[in-house]
């Protein structure tokens, strides 16, 4: 692979956003102004990245044609794993992106200022060109300041989430944002501890124990949890070791929103499966890294903002690597 | 930890809870058996994660089986986001007033303004400014009107 980003795109907005992510990632920028210029430089170019507006079915079906058409999905010529589709619908309102295998990385078309959005996703676009994406240190500005959190028990979750809170009072968070953030550490936790568990036959184990059920994390149970702050972005990072992240059950639930429907609770599973959706809704971004059997880290984004209403509608994105 | 207060008000009874709901929390042992008549004041819930909001449309819904007439007055801005989040999360119940989260243009103080479902059906997303109680300065709804009265289209 070359070291370029290739936008497919006619818009303004993804041209000026695509420019920053490629400066910061160092990679050069090619434009493509539809799918079959697209795939014809994914041919000849072999682009490392590829953004892509998909804001409509038809968008993406055209560029999964032609994409299938000059180089076949499954080429040498493209890394699956490096398209990224642009789009100004919700998350909830693209079925066909979530369903579809090329799916790894969905950006939300709310790019507020380029020079803050777009350096912090070429960072991530940055960390997924390295052989292993496991480090928060790179997806913060220079001299955030990581901190690193070993948990001993699942008892000690709430009493993280509540230092989690006034840490971020501290850092002039609004109170409501706090609020949100430390929501979203609960949950990233709570999944680290109770889903992220497997047997040696791939089955989870805790799945229909209750979530307030005391258990020692000590050895492949280990939960740590990384806390990063670059003056714009709070980072929270879990980490677990056993690399079980399904990206299929990953993005149902993500994507799952009960506003319309009705929530009904299962009682055979202690789980509630909305706590990632609502992080998404209230203005997270997500990092989903997972080597199998080996180690998953989920990563949060929030940026600081001066009103709960922007912070809410920040720029957002769901971005997955996956190592087999 | 969830904390309750109890009240007896005619033939209703009134339940003031406080504190974070996640998955320590056991309402049939906190409000015990639900009665013909129930207020649920949630002022003081700063946070509840996903297990308590299972854990909140659980015991709700039985109520609601039990032919229980639910109210819930002074919905937290947290409980207000779940009830715009999740079409059932108050089990049939009727929300008579919600909490309504405001910023100062000044010194960026947070603020809350309790307001009737009524009185907000009447404004058509139309909020009026507050005066903020730290500085005096303008105080203006701080969420998207859209989402945060979004259930009162229901």
């Amino acid at each position: 692979m070359s070291k370029r980003l290739l936008l497919i795109s006619q818009r303004a907005e993804d041209k000026a956003f695509a420019a920053e992510v490629a400066l910061e990632a160092g990679l050069d920028l090619l434009l493509a102004e539809d799918p079959i210029k697209g795939a014809e430089l994914v041919d000849s170019q072999e682009p490392a990245v590829v953004f892509v507006d998909v804001t409509t079915e038809a968008q993406f079906v055209a560029f999964e044609t032609a994409l299938q058409e000059k180089v076949g999905l499954f080429s040498d010529k493209i890394n699956l794993n490096a398209i990224h589709f642009l789009s100004s619908s919700d998350l909830t309102e693209v079925p066909f992106l979530i369903q579809s295998p090329i799916f790894g990385h969905f950006v939300f078309r709310n790019y507020g200022d380029v020079k803050v959005s777009g350096p912090h996703y070429g960072r991530i676009v940055k960390s997924s060109q390295a052989e292993r994406a496991f480090d928060l240190t790179v997806l913060l500005k220079p001299g955030a300041k990581i901190q690193i959190v070993k948990l001993q028990s699942t008892s000690q979750k709430q009493e993280a989430v509540e230092a989690i809170k006034s840490y971020l009072e501290a850092a002039k968070f609004q109170t409501r944002m706090a609020t949100s953030i430390a929501n979203a550490v609960d949950e990233l936790l709570m999944n680290a501890m109770f889903d992220a568990p497997i047997d040696e036959m791939g089955k989870t184990i805790y799945s229909q124990t209750p979530r307030s059920t005391v258990i020692a994390l000590t050895g492949k149970h280990e939960v740590e949890m990384k806390v990063g702050f670059d003056g714009d972005y709070i980072a929270i990072t879990a980490v677990d070791k056993f690399g079980s992240l399904d990206k299929v059950k990953l993005m149902k639930h993500i994507a799952k929103i009960y506003t319309d429907e009705e929530y009904k609770v299962k009682s055979s599973v202690a789980g509630a499966g909305l706590g990632l959706a609502t992080v998404f809704h209230s203005g997270g971004s997500f990092y989903f890294v997972s080597e199998s059997r080996t180690r998953t880290e989920v990563t949060v984004f929030f940026k600081r903002t001066d009103s709960y209403r922007e912070f809410k509608d920040q720029f957002r994105f769901i971005s997955t690597q996956f190592y087999f | 930890m969830l904390n309750v207060v109890k009240e007896q008000k005619g033939s209703a009874l009134l339940v003031r809870l406080s504190g974070s709901v996640e998955e320590s929390v056991n309402f049939d042992q906190l409000i015990g058996p639900p009665p013909p008549e129930l207020i649920v004041s949630s002022k003081e819930i700063p946070r509840i994660n996903s297990v308590g909001v299972k854990a909140w449309i659980k015991y709700f819904q039985s109520a609601q089986a039990k032919g229980t007439k639910l109210t819930f007055i002074e919905c937290s801005t947290a409980i207000a986001e779940q009830i715009n989040l999740i079409s059932n999360f108050t089990c049939g119940g009727t929300v008579e007033s919600i909490y309504v989260p405001f910023a100062c243009t000044s010194c960026k103080s947070e603020l809350v303004g309790l307001f009737k479902t009524a009185d907000l059906k009447k404004l058509n997303l139309k909020l009026p400014e507050l005066k903020c109680t730290k500085c005096g300065g303008k105080a203006v709804f701080d969420d998207i009107p859209e989402e945060y009265f979004g259930f009162l289209a229901r």
